[in-house]
């Protein structure tokens, strides 16, 4: 998997934090697993289609969670609800949404599908390559992981006309 | 509250309908996240989904009539995401009519409501205000 196609949901989170909640967002290491699976209790999977093929599994602690959509709702949050699971769902598809953005300004064009919430640390979901990249991010209230693998769905020829 | 002052775009008009629907949303959410009987809410889900569906129709249009009035070059684009948000909408008001205004339902909806209001203003509707001061500022 290129790590280059990390950069987008980088930066997309970033933004996304920094709009939506005020938070800024430090990124950690880069690191590699041999699976997809939730690293923290509340997740979101995002398939990705097109130029590109695979998913993205955006994960946070309950915590965090809560107090992000306390953030965004402005009032006390303190239950792992349905209106939470749709916020924390639309803040991931929103930052995917991103990122296919500058992914299809880098000439992949991609799709994303609507996210699915995966609550505790047992799911372990499909790769499509080999190893999945994780980047930690670090924020005030907390600290989230996007995992990420992703293949090119042909082999690109690149045109030098 | 929902609302910052960041939010503002430096249109008075549009800014006091982004307030509106800050408020209203805000005081959705706070009515369908309050303790107590789930019944009793049900009222104020229905007054909230009437108000969007009328009010988003009302403040889109002045939204869109602006943009075309200073010349907006993303009119086009921005008028797309609003008919999506009108779609949106529109497809929870079908879902509620099917499943009933259960609590998990009416949740979720608040949700997305309040996601897409925050990008929406915060994000898109800043465009507007950065093109209007690239202009010289006339509003």
């Amino acid at each position: 998997m290129k790590v280059e196609f990390v950069e987008p949901f980088v930066k997309a989170a970033r933004d996304v934090f920094q709009l939506m909640m005020d938070l800024d967002v430090r990124r950690g290491g880069l690191r590699a697993s041999e699976e997809l699976i939730p690293s923290k209790d509340a997740s979101v999977a995002i398939a990705v289609t097109g130029d590109l093929l695979g998913s993205i599994l955006y994960s946070f602690p309950k915590q965090m969670t809560l107090d992000m959509v306390e953030i965004m709702a402005g009032m006390p949050v303190e239950e792992m609800d349905s209106f939470v699971v749709s916020a924390l769902g639309e803040v991931a598809n929103i930052i995917s949404g991103n990122a296919v953005t500058y992914l299809n300004s880098a000439n992949y064009r991609c799709n994303i599908f609507p996210p699915q919430i995966v609550l505790g640390r047992d799911t372990a979901l499909d790769m499509v390559t080999p190893k999945a990249l994780i980047v930690p991010f670090q924020t005030r209230i907390g600290e989230f992981d996007i995992m990420i693998t992703l293949k090119e769905a042909n082999e690109r020829v690149e045109a030098l006309l | 509250m929902m609302w910052k002052e960041k939010y503002r775009i430096g249109v008075e008009a549009v800014d006091n309908q982004h307030k509106e629907l800050f408020h209203r949303v805000s005081d959705f959410l706070r009515a369908v996240q309050r303790k107590g009987d789930w019944s009793e809410k049900i009222p104020k889900v229905k007054e909230t989904l009437a108000f969007m569906q009328e009010y988003v129709i009302v403040h889109f249009r002045d939204e869109e009539d602006y943009q075309l009035q200073i010349g907006f070059p993303e009119y086009e684009e921005h008028k797309a995401v609003h008919a999506r948000f009108r779609e949106m909408i529109n497809q929870y008001a079908v879902r509620f009519a099917d499943e009933g205004f259960t609590q998990n339902l009416v949740q979720e909806f608040g949700g997305k409501l309040m996601t897409w209001l925050i990008v929406h203003v915060a994000d898109m509707d800043q465009r507007i205000g950065a093109y209007v001061r690239e202009q010289g500022g006339r509003v």
